[in-house]
């Protein structure tokens, strides 16, 4: 590039930009407009959970022996300015994902479960990490808890395997049979963190409408269970449970509708086209939702299982799925190591913007446990074991980050989310395929 | 009510518990069994004719299905040849590998062609005698919610309103490889959903009441070129893009238009000025002249000044931004004529494009206008303020009666009333069918396909589904979306019970432009169509491909799949046709000439053109690549899958690693030696990657080329069980028609699944037997195909729990 950019107007580049033309503004203007009286005085912990498919190259991945984070190889390379808030896990596995597939990957990650081998609506795992955080920490947000994604666009026909596709695409389950679709469209997901647009008075309007309508579904609901055999009935009960949960959340934004008056223009509208800036634009959203606290709890798929997406912007021009079955030949594991090393940078830069972003008596990502990382090992053999994994932030909530954790023997992943779960109030005497909670990311603290 | 079509006497009445095979179904069975036995006699010991079907079993399939440790669990030495009804399934499986000569295994010993032929149309005979006494329709969900089509349609249905239903509900996950499988659901997220989308929908439609100015940005997919003239656009024009726009209100509208930016910021091709048109309905309603910067700075002010107020009334539009085209000689660059992408140093535009357009409004409202959707919605309108409710009471059983697809009773007709007399009493008679609309749209009647159960049945009982539950079966098959008032009729007046009148609503349905979705949707999933979408081949290897061919290759193949199914030709010609549809785009990437425009049309192929079928589709063949180079493993899978119907198995779990790694450099023939020499691999890539071999004469972009970097392409492959000397497309194709029941069959199979909304089962293959008998003496007629599914035993009838 010849010229820079700082040449330029401002005004210019938001047009260029176009569809994120809306963020610079937000950032200043939320927390001034209505996060503050809705941020907690208390500093409460934040859950962000962050996946990304098809393993890593562990050669470029796993820092050298431990229990000091010295430099860091190449793939985490980008994080390097916020090593001290990191711990790198080595040896963590998933032993519910086997027999190894991208499905069991993407639906074993948060689950540590086992997938009920289906394609039809019999599928079944188990309740996910996020969502048993979310009972908690949702408690008083507006939204429990907020699923993302990065695909707009569907594929058929790339998940069969002999799993359903509600395997491979959704991270989060709220129960065993209920999986939470991710949303992917900057513009949708900017309108369920702050209401969509209009006056406060029609916003106010919008809301008492959304409730009338939603006392009529459940009525209408009723009507119908009579109608229907034992079997269905047991589905409709999901149902009403899911009517709960909407009626919670238009109270909640009935209680803020008067706030945010943002203009309609300023808010996100298209998809970028760049891969990167789409993701940004997703993670800035994350950071606004936690920053207003408008949920607690983040899930994030970066990319998906089985994604044929092409990476030229970081010199890969091969589609990920099938360069991962690289069976060793040192070019293709190299290009891997670039695509794992573009996923971290773009993480990278959300840690270190959560971390400028003030929150109580610290910043934001003192106040938030990101996890990040992969349902699978090494790709080229499809397998569950050393998962990439590593946690960022959470200082205020006792992590003792600039750590390498390095287990002996195969640990299962599901340790981690148990101990998570119990920092964040939720006490399960296990979950999934766990044998105990880790005692290696927190600082001791003198009882 | 609910079930008005389910009597006593419409009840399929059982076998009595006989036990079954000492019923009639089990003596004809042995008997059967007998006589196919006789065809293989030559062989058997004159012991018996049963014993001889038991030997061809005991001489071909028992030395690795037999024991605890048998092959795949299947357990042929003590399966009960004589008690074919106990255990369906494992014959169907039998027959289904015997059919596909898929077993025994290639390099394994097979019985004869004949004996093979003759043992299976006997075990077949059996299995649809057992059915026939026991019919087993199966049961699909008792509750399925519209998924995100079908949703778009019915409201299309319901209220002429096109919706663009991606940024309203999140996408469904499919199963069974169709998106109308599992969808029991209901999160809170798409309820959520359903609800926002029900207000959008509602105000959109009726547009009472006041309506704050919203911002819709209109983008053009970026690579799109817009080098030449473009499809939807007046001729004379270049680059550009039509949008449809729905408009809430009749009102003024501002539209501002972005030209597009290199990474520099900068607007490239403006060496001199262009002329810039804005059409509302194909009529100019404004010009602009986007002139040169005069320093590179100024690019942020080029298309500042590109923005008009619109007057525009409510409802549809369809609004357009082009440049008039000022000269016709062809340009001579360095660039590739269809090179995609762009260089600011290379490959540098040489005229300006398009970004997107910005839609903001309304402002000065005039009113609702006059829109098909009031008009569609409103069956009346009030002669006096005492005559409101009575109009309302019309307008909403009207819209009830679509929406539920059923009668309603006045106890459906209290809800959404209730909503009318509150949003009439705050405002207008208007506002009180907005809110009555919108709670149409969220209610569980609307957004659910429910299927009840008679009372009085037994667990397990066959019966055959209401009126009603068929009707919208049909439609939701076949258009999916809610059926039309005729078939709505046809419910009520009873002819949907019996076959002819079936058969004459669903091919009346064939007929209606609605029927398309067949081709779109169901075609578009079986097919993988829907994936070129977000099928992006690297630039650098492919750079003339772009958003123009992407649509290209879609529409030929939704084109020709609609014309075999219109023009009621076999489904056979599906595999080989003498005609295909282009445009120029099209015809240019398959080195076709004489297509001139943009214009699909119809082309007769010669003989011996390397078009024809679906397999030289350039869509097929792009969808099952990778974005650098074919994939014979993909191409393989997808046939195998798609159109023979023997889906090669799962990858096995924890796939080894191959120990040396194999050179990108070698020919793809040898490096997918590699791992067929690898004994866990061989066993299914034997038989997956000669099938894509055949293909190897067509690019990952389906061109056809004779060479691979120099080396000579060698196109020696083919199915299961088709002799050596399938080579090519052309020895595909025809061992593909050689066996027309295996395709027809399959094609039948995905056609069930979406028809069903479940998996197909092998209980399901007696009805499939019984459709492909009825359409072969068409020679498989696609529209026969459907008309049978319809007709068929699953399709009308269901299981208790």
């Amino acid at each position: 590039m010849i010229i820079t950019k700082k040449a330029l107007p401002r005004r210019t580049l938001l047009r260029g930009m176009g569809a994120s033309l809306a963020l610079p503004l937000l950032d200043a203007m939320v927390p001034a407009a209505t996060a503050l009286d809705r941020t907690p005085a208390k500093p409460v912990p934040r859950l962000g959970f962050v996946f990304v498919p098809m393993g890593c190259d562990h050669s470029r991945w796993t820092p050298a022996s431990g229990p000091e984070l010295g430099r860091l190889p190449t793939i985490l390379e980008p994080l390097e300015s916020v090593k001290e808030d990191l711990v790198v896990f080595t040896n963590f596995d998933l032993k519910n994902a086997y027999p190894g597939t991208h499905s069991t990957s993407n639906s074993g990650f948060l689950s540590a479960a086992f997938a009920k081998h289906t394609e039809s609506s019999d599928y079944y795992l188990g309740t996910t990490v996020d969502q048993h955080a979310a009972r908690a920490l949702g408690k008083d947000t507006q939204l429990p808890s907020l699923e993302l994604s990065m695909d707009l666009l569907q594929t058929v026909g790339q998940c069969n395997n002999g799993y359903a596709c509600v395997y491979q695409n959704n991270l989060s389950w709220s129960s065993p049979t209920t999986p939470l679709p991710s949303e992917a469209h900057p513009r949708i997901v900017f309108e369920r963190i702050f209401g969509e647009g209009g006056s406060p008075d029609e916003r106010r309007a919008a809301l008492q409408a959304r409730a009338s309508l939603l006392d009529w579904v459940r009525d209408d609901i009723g009507r119908l269970m009579r109608k229907l055999g034992e079997t269905d009935r047991r589905r409709v009960d999901g149902y009403l449970s899911s009517i709960r949960e909407v009626e919670r959340q238009i109270q909640r934004a009935e209680a803020s509708a008067a706030d945010n008056p943002l203009p309609d223009l300023d808010r996100p509208q298209g998809v970028p086209t760049a891969y990167a800036d789409h993701a940004r634009l997703m993670f800035d959203l994350q950071r606004l939702a936690f920053q207003g606290d408008i949920t607690r709890v983040v899930t994030f798929q970066l990319a998906r299982e089985l994604s044929g997406r092409t990476y030229p912007e970081v010199g890969v021009p091969d589609p990920h799925h099938p360069l991962s079955h690289h069976g060793n030949d040192p070019e293709k594991v190299e290009k891997i190591s670039r695509i794992n090393r573009f996923h971290v940078s773009l993480f990278a830069e959300h840690v270190e913007k959560l971390k400028a972003t003030p929150d109580g008596e610290g910043s934001l990502l003192d106040h938030s446990v990101l996890l990040y990382g992969s349902g699978m090992g090494n790709p080229s053999k499809h397998d569950h074991d050393n998962l990439p994994i590593l946690v960022a932030g959470g200082a205020a909530c006792g992590v003792q980050g600039g750590r390498h954790v390095r287990y002996e023997e195969a640990t299962p992943l599901a340790n981690l989310h148990l101990t998570l779960l119990d920092r964040v109030g939720v006490y399960l005497d296990s979950f999934g395929d766990s044998s105990g909670k880790i005692h290696d990311l927190f600082r001791s603290v003198p009882v | 009510m609910f079930h008005p079509a389910v009597s006593k006497g419409g009840r399929v009445v059982h076998p009595t518990a006989t036990g079954g095979h000492t019923g009639p179904a089990g003596a004809a069975l042995l008997a059967l069994l007998v006589a196919a036995a006789a065809g293989l006699a030559q062989d058997a010991a004159p012991g018996g004719a049963a014993a001889a079907a038991r030997s061809l079993l005991d001489q071909y399939c028992v030395a690795c299905h037999s024991g605890n440790a048998a092959n795949a669990g299947l357990r042929l030495d003590t399966a009960d040849l004589d008690r074919i009804e106990r255990d369906p399934a494992i014959w169907e499986g039998v027959a289904h590998k015997l059919r596909t000569s898929t077993m025994p295994p290639t390099g394994l010993p097979a019985p004869p062609g004949p004996v093979r032929r003759a043992f299976l149309d006997r075990l077949e005979e059996a299995l649809d005698s057992a059915a026939a006494a026991r019919p087993d329709p199966g049961r699909t969900q008792g509750l399925r919610r519209l998924n995100r089509t079908e949703y778009r349609n019915a409201v299309r249905d319901l209220l002429a309103v096109d919706i663009d239903v991606e940024t309203l509900l999140p996408h469904d996950e499919s199963g069974h490889g169709f998106d109308n499988v599992n969808v029991g659901d209901l999160s809170p997220t798409l309820l959520d959903r359903y609800i926002s989308a029900a207000q959008k929908i509602a105000r959109l439609a009726v547009g009472s009441g006041a309506s704050s100015p919203r911002t819709q940005i209109l983008r053009v997919r970026a690579d799109r070129t817009q080098e030449r003239h473009l499809p939807g656009l007046p001729l004379g024009t270049r680059g550009g893009n039509a949008f449809a726009v729905t408009f809430p209100r009749s009102g003024e509208y501002e539209v501002r238009i972005w030209l597009t930016r290199n990474r520099n910021e900068e607007i490239e091709g403006l060496g001199r000025a262009h002329d810039l048109h804005l059409l509302l309905d194909r009529e100019l309603v404004h010009s602009f002249t986007v002139r040169p910067p005069r320093d590179r700075l100024d690019h942020a002010e080029v298309d500042n000044h590109l923005h008009a107020r619109l007057q525009v009334g409510a409802g549809p539009h369809e609004l357009a931004v082009t440049f008039p085209k000022t000269e016709s000689s062809l340009l001579e660059t360095m660039r590739q004529p269809t090179q995609a992408r762009f260089n600011m140093h290379r490959h540098p535009r040489t005229a300006p494009a398009l970004f997107q357009v910005s839609v903001t409004g309304p402002f000065k409202v005039t009113g609702a206008g006059d829109t098909p959707a009031r008009r569609r919605l409103f069956a009346c309108r009030p002669a006096s303020q005492a005559d409101e409710d009575r109009c309302a009471e019309q307008v909403l059983s009207t819209l009830l009666r679509r929406a539920y697809r059923r009668p309603v009773s006045a106890e459906d007709l209290a809800g959404p009333l209730e909503f009318y007399r509150k949003g009439r009493a705050d405002g207008s008679f208007d506002e009180g069918i907005e809110r009555a609309l919108a709670s149409a749209l969220v209610s569980p009647e609307f957004l659910f396909r429910t299927e009840a159960e008679p009372e009085g049945l037994e667990a397990g009982e066959a019966y055959r589904i209401g009126a009603f539950e068929l009707a919208s079966r049909l439609s939701f098959f076949l258009w999916s979306s809610i059926p039309d008032d005729e078939l709505l009729d046809a419910a009520e007046r009873g002819e949907l019970a019996k076959p002819e009148g079936l058969e004459r609503q669903a091919r009346r349905m064939l007929g209606d432009p609605r029927a398309s979705n067949l081709a779109s949707n169901f075609a578009g999933q079986w097919l993988r169509l829907r994936s070129l979408e977000s099928f992006s081949p690297n630039a650098r290897l492919f750079p003339d491909f772009d958003d123009n061919l992407r649509q290209a290759l879609r529409q030929e193949t939704e084109r020709f799949v609609d014309s075999v199914l219109r023009e009621g030709r076999s489904a056979l010609d599906l595999i080989r046709a003498d005609y295909t549809f282009l445009n120029e785009r099209l015809a240019r990437h398959y080195r076709i000439p004489g297509v001139y425009g943009t214009r699909f049309r119809r082309v007769r192929l010669p003989e011996g053109s390397k078009r024809g079928g679906l397999l030289r589709h350039g869509s097929v063949l792009a969808v099952t690549s990778y974005p650098t180079r074919t994939s014979p493993v993909l191409r393989g899978t997808w046939i195998l899958e798609n159109l023979f119907g023997a889906p090669p198995p799962p990858p096995p779990p924890n796939v080894p690693a191959l120990d040396n790694p194999v050179s990108a450099k070698l020919p793809m023939r040898e490096r997918l030696a590699a791992h067929r020499d690898n004994p866990a691999c061989a066993s299914c890539h034997m038989t997956i990657d000669p099938v894509g071999f055949a293909l190897e004469n067509f690019d990952a972009l389906g061109r056809w080329r004779d060479y691979e970097d120099g080396a000579a392409i060698d196109p020696t492959g083919g199915l299961p069980g088709s002799g050596p000397a399938a080579a090519g497309p052309d020895g595909l194709e025809r061992s593909l028609l050689n066996r027309p029941e295996l395709f027809a069959g399959t094609l039948t199979r995905k056609l069930l699944t979406f028809a069903l909304g479940r998996g197909v089962e092998s209980y399901d293959e007696p009805a499939i037997r019984e459709i492909l008998r009825a359409a072969e003496p068409g020679k498989y007629r696609f529209s026969d195909l459907i008309v049978g599914i319809v007709k068929s035993v699953p399709f009308r009838m269901r299981n208790t729990a």
